[in-house]
């Protein structure tokens, strides 16, 4: 099945050069699920470079729910991808702005069959940093979604440090490395963009990203439901303190929590493109298992 | 924990050698020798080595020096996790 190319053009509000926004449809394929699509499902990209390695397995990802009888919307965020715009003009609320008109797209578009699609249930997919924005929108959202989370951090501030320290890294290889943290923070808190491995990170996405968390929105329908997924090559890996402390603040919020470790390569950092057969397995039960 | 095997484990999956680093003694060169190590590579290794040791690197601790060997990076994990 061949996934449906367009652009979506951006919401008004934004600037005359950010204005198109790729977008890979999957249409549900019904014939296993009795004639109806099952749901959408929305996947939010993870942030630089990431985005880059992962896109493989989410089109593998993409393709499995469709089988699955599930309509997907794979989008590019301002500045990423073959989306319009260049990464220093994105902020972190442009990006759930994205997110948001992903949504309604989804859940205006008439090739979904089903009795009733505004009925079906919307999953937001989110990969690492993607996770973050996905809490963001679901409370801007103001109508009950339901969410799967690849490698979800608890917090933004981690994936920042990381993403500016490959600043540290490309000096360290180049001879001196001692410094360059703090100069890059105090750049950003005077407001000047930094640039780091060819991505212009400006002020507003850096802070937006830091203050992310992945905390539940508040107000859930009765069946809303978050599935957890980690990755690891070990053999006797176990969720992190800091997940089993975030799954049990969406369960106390009053979600239907499923957590899953499955084996497999982190493929949204690795050197080589790699897949993780396992997770898409997994997922697509996962989903499926109402 | 065999600090020095765990860390070669994290090298060998970060960088995916395959079990290339099976070979890998504490004078293994890697910085500069390893093409696969560059700076996106750099802090895959740092950020799993924080997590998968639960230590904190503090960046501006970081230099060229501490990725030298596979046993100039096992001897900055050691230290480490001993404060």
């Amino acid at each position: 099945m061949q996934p449906e190319a367009f652009f979506l053009p951006a919401l008004a509000a934004q600037t005359s050069q950010s204005d198109q926004r790729f977008c890979l449809f999957y249409p549900a394929d019904c014939a296993a699920s009795g004639g109806a699509a099952r749901g959408l499902v929305l996947y939010i990209h993870p942030f630089a470079e990431e985005m880059n390695k992962a896109r493989h397995m989410a089109a593998l990802q993409a393709r499995a729910l469709a089988r699955a009888g599930y309509a997907v919307l794979q989008m590019d965020l301002l500045g990423c991808g073959d989306s319009s715009g260049d990464f220093g003009d994105a902020s972190w609320q442009s990006w759930v702005s994205d997110v948001l008109q992903g949504c309604h797209w989804l859940r205006k578009q008439s090739n979904t069959p089903g009795a009733d699609s505004a009925q079906l249930p919307l999953w937001l997919w989110g990969l690492r940093a993607g996770c973050l924005l996905a809490v963001e929108a679901a409370r801007q959202l103001g109508a009950p979604c339901n969410f799967l989370f690849w490698q979800p951090p608890a917090a933004g501030r981690p994936l920042l440090q990381q993403f500016l320290r490959l600043k540290v890294a490309g000096d360290l290889l180049g001879g001196q490395a001692k410094g360059v943290m703090e100069s890059m923070r105090q750049h950003l808190a005077n407001g000047s963009p930094v640039e780091i491995a060819g991505y212009l990170l400006s002020p507003g996405l850096a802070s937006g990203l830091e203050q992310a968390a992945l905390a539940p929105p508040a107000g859930p329908g009765p069946t809303q439901r978050l599935e957890w997924f980690e990755l690891s090559t070990r053999e006797d890996a176990g969720l992190s303190p800091i997940s089993t402390k975030t799954i049990t603040q969406w369960q106390q919020a009053g979600y239907r929590v499923g957590s899953h470790i499955v084996h497999g390569p982190a493929f949204w950092q690795t050197t080589e493109i790699e897949d993780a057969p396992a997770l898409i397995t997994a997922t697509t039960a996962a989903v499926n298992n109402d | 924990m065999n600090i020095s095997q765990e860390v070669l484990r994290v090298v060998d999956e970060v960088l995916s050698l395959n079990g290339r680093s099976a070979t890998f003694t504490r004078d293994t060169p890697l910085l500069g020798a390893i093409p696969e190590l560059d700076s996106m590579a750099v802090v895959t290794l740092i950020t799993t080595l924080e997590e998968q040791f639960g230590l904190v690197v503090d960046d501006d601790d970081i230099d060229g020096s501490t990725f030298a060997t596979v046993g100039s990076l096992t001897d900055f994990v050691s230290s480490k996790l001993a404060t």
